[in-house]
This record gives C-alpha cells, sequence and structure tokens, in this order.
C-alpha cells in the first residue's frame, strides 16, 4: 500500500511556515519551497501567532531570531508539535547540546544550514515518508477499525485498486462494514465526484428507477418537481449500490445499459443524461444461487463484479471488539470492562456483526455504570434487537420478501417460521404451541395448512410417535379440530 | 539553554555560520536565477556580508 499513498502524498500541496529571521535565507527557503504555500514569521511573536492560528503541515524553525535573540526558536517547539506540525529546526549552530534539547522538545528533524538545495529536499522527503506510515496506520485505526491481520490485507488489497475504474463487488453479511469500506475505496479514488449511496432493497422498483435516474417534473404522481438521479449525482464519482440483489430483473437491465453506454433517460424524459461514475456494489446474499435462480442478470453480475472483496462477519474476528468499542466511544465517554464483562463480549455470536457491537456501546455510554459488569453485557445483549424498534426487529430478507410477494405473504411466512420453530420446540405438540405463542387455534392450523403438515391425533403411546419428517403427501384436513385441551402431535 | 544567555563566542560561532549558510546557499540560487533575482539576491548577499563584518568586530570589541 506504500506506494499509494506516496503517489498521493507527493501531489499534495503542503501549506508550510518558515521561521527565519534572516532576509537571505528566506529569499533562499522560499526559492527551495516553491510549489508549496509558504508562510514566513521574522520573530518569535509573528511565529507564536501563525502557528496558533495557520492550518500548517509543517514549519521550519530557525533557533535564533534576531541579533539579540536568545534562541527564542527553541520555544516554538512545544507549540508547534501541539497543533500536530511536522516541525524542523535549522540552525548555522548544531552542536550535540541543540540538537539534544531540540528533539526534548519535540522537534522531528534537525538539519545544519548551509546545503538548502539538499536539506530541503531530504527533509520534505522524510515528510512525506512519515505521513504515508501514518496514512496507512490510520486507516485500520480510523477508517475502516481492525486488527485482524486477513482483513487488512483484503483492505489494502481493495485499496491498491481504488484509483482505478474497476467496478468492485463487496460481499458480507449485514452490519460488517460494506458501506464504510466502499466509502474508504472512494476516498482513496481521488475521484472529484461524490459518494452516492442507494440501498436497492430500501425502494419499490418504480422508487428505485426514480431514484437512480431522476425524473423530469409531471413524470408521475408526486413528481411536483424535477429531481436529479443518483447517477448523475454520482457523476466523476462513485455510485454505490448497497443490497444489488434485491434489484428487479428490469431494472438489472436498465442499470446495465446505463452503466455501459454511461447515459441514460431520467424517468418522463426525452433528453439523455451523461454520467460517468464508478460502480461499487454491495450484497449480503449469495450472487451465484441468485444467478441460478434467475433472479440476477449474468451479464449485469458481470459488470458489477470487476474486483470482490469478501468481509469477515465480527463473530469470525473478535480481537476487533474491543478496538471497535474504543473506536465508537473515542469522542465520549470511555469504557471500562470486568473481566467476566470482557469474556461475555467475546464469548457472544454477534450475528448483527460491527451494527450490532455499535448499538450495545452506545446503550452502555448511555448507561450509568462506572465499571460495565458482565451482567449488564448479558442483559443488555438479550434487550438489543427489541430496543431497536420495528425495523430492527425486521431483517433484510424479510424486508425483500414482502417488497416481492407482498406484505400478506410476508406475514404468513413470518408466522409459519415462528409456529414450525415452537412446535419443534415442544415436541410437535399443539397445545403448547398454542399456549407460548398465545394463539388461536385456527392461526395454528391455518399456518399448519400452508406448512403442508400432516396432522395426526395425539397417540397415547409415545414410542409409536413417528419421528419428525416432512410429507407434503399427508395433509390432512383440519376443519373443527378442539385441539384446545387435546395433546396433539404434529408431524412436520 | 534559553535561560541563560549564550557565551559571547557560541554566539559569534552561531551568528556567523547561520550568514556563512545563507550566502553559501545564495551562491546555489545565483545559477538558475533570472537577472532581476540575481540583482535582488546580490544585493541582499551584500547586505550579509556587511552583517557578518559587523558582528565579528562587535564581538572583538566586547573582548
Amino acid at each position: 500500500m506504500w506506494y499509494l499513498f506516496a503517489k498521493v502524498v507527493s501531489m499534495t500541496k503542503l501549506k508550510i511556515l518558515a521561521i527565519e529571521d534572516d532576509q537571505l535565507f528566506r529569499k533562499v527557503m522560499a526559492s527551495q519551497l516553491a510549489g508549496h504555500t509558504v508562510d514566513f514569521a521574522e520573530n518569535a511573536v509573528s511565529a507564536r501567532k501563525k502557528l496558533e492560528t495557520g492550518n500548517y503541515d509543517l514549519c521550519f524553525i530557525d533557533l535564533k531570531l534576531g541579533d539579540q535573540d536568545n534562541y527564542s526558536g527553541l520555544k516554538l517547539i512545544p507549540l508547534a508539535c501541539s497543533k500536530g506540525i511536522y516541525s524542523v529546526v535549522m540552525s548555522g549552530h548544531d552542536s550535540q547540546a541543540f540538537i539534544e534539547k531540540a528533539h526534548e522538545l519535540g522537534c522531528n528533524d534537525f538539519y545544519a544550514k548551509g546545503n538548502e538545495e539538499n536539506n530541503i529536499g531530504q527533509v520534505l522527503a522524510r515528510f512525506c515518508r512519515r505521513k504515508e506510515k501514518s496514512k496507512e496506520e490510520n486507516v485500520f485505526k480510523e477508517h475502516f477499525v481492525t486488527e485482524d491481520p486477513a482483513t487488512k490485507a483484503t483492505i489494502t488489497e481493495a485499496l491498491k485498486y481504488a484509483p482505478s475504474d474497476l467496478p468492485i463487488l463487496i460481499l458480507g453479511p449485514s452490519g460488517t462494514g460494506k458501506t464504510s469500506l466502499a466509502r474508504l475505496i472512494h476516498d482513496f479514488s481521488r475521484r472529484k465526484g461524490e459518494f452516492v449511496a442507494i440501498n436497492c432493497a430500501a425502494h419499490t422498483e418504480e422508487l428505485l428507477e426514480a431514484e437512480l435516474f431522476g425524473y423530469k417534473k409531471g413524470a408521475f404522481t408526486g413528481a411536483n418537481e424535477t429531481r436529479k438521479g443518483k447517477l448523475l449525482l454520482a457523476n466523476k464519482g462513485t455510485l454505490f449500490l448497497d443490497e444489488i440483489g434485491a434489484m428487479s430483473l428490469k431494472m438489472q437491465t436498465k442499470l446495465l445499459k446505463a452503466i455501459e453506454e454511461q447515459t441514460f433517460y431520467p424517468v418522463g424524459s426525452d433528453a439523455p443524461e451523461t454520467s460517468s461514475f464508478r460502480v461499487i456494489s454491495a450484497t449480503l446474499e449469495d450472487l451465484q444461487s441468485l444467478i441460478k435462480e434467475g433472479r440476477l442478470r449474468f451479464d449485469f453480475f458481470q459488470r458489477i463484479h470487476g474486483l470482490t472483496i469478501r468481509l469477515k462477519p465480527l463473530s469470525e474476528r473478535k480481537d476487533d471488539i474491543f478496538p471497535l468499542i474504543s473506536f465508537f466511544t473515542r469522542q465520549g465517554r470511555r469504557l471500562s470492562f470486568t473481566q467476566e464483562a470482557k469474556t461475555e463480549l467475546l464469548g457472544y455470536n454477534w450475528p448483527g456483526s460491527v451494527r450490532e457491537l455499535k448499538k450495545l456501546a452506545d446503550l452502555l455510554v448511555a448507561g450509568d455504570e462506572g465499571r460495565v459488569q458482565a451482567d449488564t453485557v448479558k442483559r443488555l445483549l438479550n434487550s438489543l434487537r427489541p430496543e431497536e424498534g420495528a425495523s430492527g426487529f425486521t431483517t433484510d430478507e424479510q424486508y425483500r420478501f414482502a417488497l416481492r410477494q407482498g406484505l400478506n405473504e410476508a406475514i404468513n411466512r413470518f408466522i409459519d417460521g415462528i409456529i414450525e420453530k415452537s412446535l419443534k420446540a415442544h415436541n410437535n405438540r399443539k397445545y403448547a404451541t398454542m399456549r407460548d405463542l398465545k394463539i388461536s387455534s385456527r392461526m395454528l392450523y391455518d399456518s399448519l395448512r400452508r406448512l403442508r403438515v400432516a396432522l395426526r391425533p395425539l397417540r397415547k403411546n409415545k414410542k409409536q410417535t413417528p419421528a419428525v419428517s416432512i410429507n407434503p403427501a399427508n395433509i390432512a384436513p383440519t376443519s373443527g379440530s378442539n385441539d384446545t385441551k387435546a395433546e396433539e402431535k404434529v408431524v412436520v | 539553554m534559553t535561560d541563560n544567555q549564550p557565551e559571547p563566542l557560541e554566539q559569534l560561532i552561531h551568528d556567523v555560520n547561520s550568514k556563512c549558510a545563507s550566502l553559501k546557499s545564495a551562491v546555489q540560487l545565483l545559477r538558475n536565477a533570472s537577472d532581476d533575482e540575481r540583482r535582488e539576491l546580490l544585493e541582499l548577499m551584500a547586505q550579509q556580508a556587511e552583517a557578518l563584518v559587523k558582528i565579528i568586530v562587535e564581538y572583538k570589541n566586547q573582548q
């Protein structure tokens, strides 16, 4: 990754402050630093003011500022360092005592005046190397927090391709950081345009078309004004298509054409729009299965998967749990955990991955516990999902199913899933299922009919109860069952 | 180090070194300078040379 950062930094115009009382030397420096934005300060007072207010990358500090000055340049070093400025001391007197004192005060570099042609070039090179290194470290501390070597390698590999036009497909379970990675790739791409994201599962087909392609005023009911679509907004930037698997075949065809031709028609418009954008897609679904099922066009898949990146869920990189908590709480209340609480966190499976961890961290920060105990962790993890509200209770898969098949179908499927689970848990006892789920017999039998489950009267002799098996041929009529008291078993 | 006034000799060494360093670097610049820049540089270099003489004389007078 080093070469990538090197290229980025070498192209950067640096903002430099040169603190120097000697007019001739200022002239020399101005010439050597041509190409960068350079400010000069002739004395300590002016230097202090500029260091306080200016946003410099680097500053050159002469130790002695004036003939009668008592090395006031030294006193400026801590101020420059506190502002995060790379501080370079230059002196005509490079005695060991001065060098040591300057480094003690925090200077990053020290050189003896007299060969500015080489010295300044070398200082800038050292500064760039340092910046590159810290940028690389920063990626995994500030942008995509991970200590997992495999994930680091995956991100590093992905960032190599950031400046190219290659489409990227990011795979991974929900909450693993697919959007964060897409944004990071965009940030490293040096594209002038915006990062524009859209969740394909969050819109019906018509709405998705309007969102992507934009629309003309009056194109449909409610189109009160002409609106730019995401494709146009992403011009010279990146279009991030989240949940790509939820897109209909018709939309895939339209989008494929727009990606290939970089031209498209907003809804209700005869005038084509042109937009040049890079596509990054993400999904939690198995795209090969979608292709086999005929839900994903092969040519569309070919177009979006130039580079495929797989992100691991948090359950497979548990070393990231505490660095992530630290990152989430970095600007607020910091958390401390008992050993038992840590064990609880490390033992949990994190089905919601990093997103779930973030929610837990938010809840813990909002709490009033000094040191987080294991019981608190357990309680919050158990209550996390219901506390998320209605939308948190619904999975992405359920939502997509509802969009495809309608809400009634989705509700039935949800009911059937819960009932089936409860029946299995109760060894197929209907009464126990109705009691636990607080449902009527009608609801149970409607569900069973849908499940195509054969019903049998309860056999008193448990040994004769058949094993759990699916036999669609044995669908028993369910009408008029008075089953509230009878302990019946259902073969599922 | 900054709390005490440096020794006069130490100060002289620093000043002479600094001013000579400026002159040396300015000479490097002269090679590729335009006529206007060269005039400006030469003027500044002359001032620097005068300042050098001055600080040496001052030191001598202090002794």
